[in-house]
């Protein structure tokens, strides 16, 4: 299909880019690192005349780390940039595992966590370690500014609560307790270079006794919207984390999800990959937790 | 026999600089003057009647210059089997019936792609939808429709083989097995999609570029289905990014871009996207496939019945080739006495399946090697064991079809068996890890002429001059695997010139000598490689009078053409550079050129091929019982191909060969919904192993002297793809317990064989 002729506009503030929306509104789309949007107007119709690039607004591609804060993803931050980042590798090992191994490292290097976010794809990567920990978007218009917390943002497949004069400036990711571990396991057909057919992201935190104080289960591809797993992470809240309650709880993510068949594998083998990763997920967050207090 | 210097060198393709900095030129790349834009529109339904097409607003669409249908074309059938008349199937563009989704209807030439892709949209076609048919089983049930009228049942060739009293043999045998298999589509993928340029000149000629393995092939086809003698089309060929197989035939956008450009006097080009490619292009045939084999108590093959359902697609391609092929696959590996072959080519309403790296070996190879590893378990004998008792051994016969004249099958698998440690790892078995075995022989060539070329199979022309340099022209097609290498190593190595000294012509059937069939069956080598020799022997001849005359030289000599020199073999102080000898016999030619032609047509080689590689393949993999995801850890080869000509480029060929192995084997696979249309269309959803997930690997060269080869050469481009389904097969069998009879390997189907899901 061939792409239909538009314009990019360049503006270098947050102010510039809200005008530029609203003064274009329909007809225009925010560009940060085009890897979906751009694949959406080549292959599948989508029409903008005007595109508003994030690329040179400043101060949106920062990413930093501070114990009092936790994590702030800039929006329009690269998902390579993420990936290495050493704050992002220290405290969030799930997420800098998702931004390393997605898609290819061109698609990395260009795309953003934000556009991953807002695609809203049911197999975005980094939605399920953000959904685990605790992830909130901040989301600025004209009129002002809101939090939006990543568990009420995803509404169904490429649909966001994100009203289209919006934009993410930031993502807010808060720090992590102590004596907490976190893990992302996907699987696909090809090892490298693939999207997820399954993943699985899981964070537990544990008391001084070595409880469960909080567990959080996040699932990507296998429901209309990535999705956390309540029931095994009530499960596992307030009880002693051995091996039989961690299978049980694995096993109980299957309850959680609603895969669909589809080229890339059948609903019956996500449910299946679901237990399977959710159960390597957890052990690995145990071993990392308890590694942690130690 | 000792070999010249250059031959069995790591020589890099001379071609790779320009390739990996972005300088060649592909079809593509060429824009001429006032050229339009060609766009197929295509059936969206997989059977139908066209009952009705109107042009008309395509036509008034401001910008499109001409919009053609079946109806306007000659309408002469074509195919590459023209010795078969009735096996040439295929129209240009449809003229009564669509058979499958992708079928071409129209074409239209614009100013512009994106016009042209308008005024497709605006073409109105009113179909009659036909039930339509999507396996072979369904093709060949009574009262199936019928997809073409001229082959009842759906079957367009049957092919039978048979030899020794099957019967008794099964009779009396100690052990017999019978098995049934079934393998599926994968597609070339080559990373150039095809793309083709017309220019027409004189009214009446037409010049066509295009990304092609066969521009003899396409000229002439191209030329019936115009309606043109055959001196009227040129075909050339730039830069071919790969084609394995998916490039040779006469295609629609060839015949439309040629049509267009002489109707509308402007050049014109197609170029197909990889969506087109992967849901309307060739691929590999599926097959259904059973066999039943009989053991003596020791292990001696007594008899096979190999019975294969080609899943043909909507037209013949190259599957009548397949068919023959299938058969002789069956029985060139082993030396067995009683054998029946029974291939069918069957239509049904798919996407056309054609010729693809291997040609019918590697699904009955698959079906073949796996049942070698089943008996070998049942008979209680290592399956290294169980071939080397069945092996075929130089001088051996494949019935009806040739005497090998060189063969290290033997030691191929004495040598993959010492590399990958398979009697230690047999052993000591770890848990998860598993260890298996695929074997392959191919043809270097074929001997058939289903082309029905006058002319010979190949054909090279040598010119040198007077400054030391050498001119080749050859027909022979490189799109990838290094015959403009390879040839000029060959070329070099018979006359003594530098291979940087030689400029090669290679793309254009008006300037080169007839004939070539073209790039396939592993023929490049072999059979352009004699021609070269022949050619250059001649101009030998033309130069020896005057080192003769010179030296004033008793006859008995011998002359030597080695490092751009000329000189007398026992005395080498008698001596002259190339560029004197060329010098002086032009002088003594009064000017007349030396140029001299070589060919090769095999003669007293049987039917099928003048040599036969061989080869073994051990794959060690990882099986995770949890997700069923196999783990290639590496893979070992060993394998006979004569004497190498350019080591490096053998070692492409198998690291290509275990790539698209790897492929086939796990992860490939063209996805059709109920409807015949493809449900995956790009390389997201087309999974095709990456370098990333290449294993490791080991391999021998086991090195035999083909007597019919160049410089003892056989082939080493297609062979090398068909042991590794079966190995990795065998190896996951070894792993976790599941013997995979239907193709591809998904994790899916190994939890579901060990009872994890239903």
């Amino acid at each position: 299909m061939a792409m239909p002729h538009f314009t990019v506009h360049q503006p270098k503030t947050l102010e510039q880019a809200l005008d530029l929306l609203s003064r274009h509104r329909s007809g225009v789309k925010l560009l940060a690192g085009g890897t979906d949007l751009l694949m959406k107007m080549r292959q599948a119709g989508l029409k903008a005349e005007h595109l508003v690039s994030l690329n040179r607004v400043e101060g949106l591609r920062t990413i930093s780390y501070r114990d009092e804060d936790g994590l702030v993803i800039g929006g329009a931050a690269r998902l390579a940039d993420v990936g290495r980042h050493p704050g992002v590798a220290q405290h969030y090992p799930a997420l800098a595992h998702a931004c390393s191994v997605m898609a290819t490292p061109q698609i990395r290097n260009m795309g953003t966590v934000a556009g991953n976010l807002v695609n809203a794809a049911p197999s975005a990567d980094t939605a399920a370690p953000l959904l685990a920990y605790g992830a909130s978007l901040v989301a600025v218009e004209r009129g002002g500014r809101r939090q939006i917390k990543l568990q009420d943002f995803f509404r169904g497949p490429g649909l966001s609560v994100l009203e289209p004069l919006e934009i993410v400036e930031a993502i807010r990711v808060p720090a992590p307790p102590a004596r907490c571990g976190s893990a992302y396991e996907r699987l696909s057909a090809r090892s490298q270079v693939d999207i997820a057919a399954v993943g699985v992201a899981g964070l537990l935190n544990l008391d001084l006794e070595g409880r469960v104080l909080r567990c959080r289960l996040a699932l990507g591809a296998v429901a209309p919207t990535p999705v956390r797993c309540l029931e095994a992470e009530q499960m596992l809240e307030g009880q002693a984390p051995d091996e039989a309650l961690l299978m049980r709880a694995g096993a109980s993510c299957v309850r959680s999800c609603q895969p669909i068949d589809d080229v890339r594998a059948s609903a019956a083998f996500r449910r299946a990959m679901v237990q399977v990763l959710a159960q390597r997920v957890l052990k690995r967050c145990l071993a990392l937790a308890q590694g942690g207090a130690s | 026999m000792k070999n010249p210097r250059i031959i069995g060198q790591s020589i890099p393709r001379l071609d790779a600089p320009d390739k990996a900095t972005g300088r060649a030129i592909y079809t593509d790349d060429i824009k001429l003057p006032g050229m339009l834009y060609g766009k197929l529109l295509r059936s969206p339904l997989a059977h139908a009647r066209i009952k009705r097409i109107d042009v008309a607003k395509a036509r008034a669409l401001p910008g499109v210059k001409d919009v053609i249908i079946g109806a306007d074309t000659p309408q002469v059938k074509y195919g590459n089997w023209r010795l078969v008349p009735g096996s040439q199937d295929e129209l240009p563009l449809a003229v009564d019936k669509v058979r499958f989704v992708g079928d071409e209807v129209a074409a239209v030439a614009a100013l512009d792609p994106e016009t042209a892709e308008r005024a497709c949209a605006l073409i109105e076609v009113e179909y009659e939808e036909l039930p339509a048919i999507f396996t072979v089983e369904e093709a060949i049930a009574e009262g199936a429709p019928l997809i073409h009228d001229e082959s009842p049942g759906n079957v367009s060739l049957v092919r039978k083989i048979a030899y020794g009293d099957l019967d008794q043999m099964f009779a009396q045998a100690h052990y017999v097995r019978e098995d049934t298999f079934k393998v599926h589509a994968v597609q070339h993928a080559y990373l150039e999609p095809c793309a083709c340029v017309a220019q027409a000149e004189e009214g009446s000629r037409v010049t066509l570029w295009t990304s092609t393995q066969v521009p003899y092939i396409v000229q002439c086809l191209l030329a019936s289905t115009l309606g043109l003698p055959e001196n009227n089309v040129r075909v050339m060929k730039v830069a071919v990014g790969g084609g394995f197989g998916g490039k040779m035939e006469l295609r629609p956008w060839e015949f439309c871009a040629a049509f267009l450009a002489l109707r509308t006097g402007r050049p014109l080009k197609f170029t197909l996207t990889r969506s087109d490619e992967l849901a309307f292009g060739r691929r590999r045939h599926p097959m259904s496939i059973y066999s039943k084999v009989a053991f003596s108590k020791e292990g001696k093959l007594l008899a096979k019945d190999f019975q294969v359902l080609l899943d043909g697609g909507a037209y013949n391609a190259m599957g009548p080739t397949a068919t023959y092929l299938c058969g002789t696959f069956g029985n060139m590996l082993y030396n067995f006495p009683a054998y029946r072959y029974l291939g069918q080519h069957v239509y049904t309403n798919k996407p056309p399946a054609s010729a693809m790296r291997g040609f019918g070996a590697p699904q009955a190879a698959f079906a073949a090697e796996t049942q070698m590893n089943l008996a070998a378990q049942e008979l209680g004998l290592d399956p290294i064991d169980l071939r080397l008792i069945n092996a075929m051994q130089t001088g051996d016969e494949i019935p009806e079809v040739a005497t090998i004249s060189s063969c290290g099958f033997k030691e191929s698998l004495t040598k993959v068996r010492q590399i990958s440690g398979w009697d230690l790892k047999r052993k000591d078995k770890k848990p998860g890890r598993g260890l298996g075995i695929g074997c392959f022989s191919f043809i270097s060539g074929g001997v058939f002429n289903w082309f029905n070329t006058k002319y010979n199979f190949s054909a090279a022309e040598v010119k040198v001059f007077e400054d030391g340099t050498a001119q080749l022209a050859c027909m022979a097609c490189d799109i990838g695997q290094g015959p403009d290498t390879v040839l000029r190593q060959i070329l070099s190595a018979e006359l003594g010139v530098s291979i940087e000294k030689i400029r090669l012509i290679s793309m254009d059937t008006a300037a080169t000598p007839k004939a070539d069939l073209g790039t396939w069956g592993s023929r490049v080598t072999l059979m352009n490689g004699n021609a070269v020799i022949q050619a250059a022997g001649k101009i030998k001849d033309m130069l020896a009078p005057v080192l003769f005359s010179q030296f004033d030289l008793n006859q008995i000599h011998d002359l030597a053409f080695e490092d751009d020199k000329v000189f007398v073999r026992a005395n080498p102080k008698r001596s002259m550079s190339l560029a004197e000898c060329v010098y002086k016999a032009l002088k003594g030619r009064r000017g007349e050129p030396l140029t001299a032609r070589g060919y090769y047509t095999p003669r007293n080689k049987g039917l099928v091929s003048p040599a036969f590689s061989f080869g073994a393949q051990v794959a060690e993999v990882e099986v995770d019982a949890d997700t069923g995801l196999t783990k290639v850890v590496k893979m070992y080869t060993a394998h006979d191909c004569g004497v190498p000509i350019n080591k490096m480029s053998v070692e492409g060929q198998l690291e290509g060969a275990v790539q698209m192995g790897l492929g086939y084997t796990l992860m490939e696979n063209l996805i059709l919904d109920q409807q015949g249309r493809t449900l995956n269309t790009t390389f997201l959803d087309y999974k095709m192993p990456t370098a990333q997930d290449m294993p490791p690997g080991e391999s021998v060269d086991v090195d035999t002297y083909e007597p019919e080869g160049p410089f003892g050469a056989k082939e080493a481009g297609e062979g090398l793809a068909i042991p590794t389904a079966p190995a990795i097969a065998h190896a996951v069998y070894e792993a976790c317990g599941y013997r995979c009879k239907e193709l591809p390997i998904t994790p899916e189907k190994v939890l579901r064989a060990l009872g994890k899901i239903k």
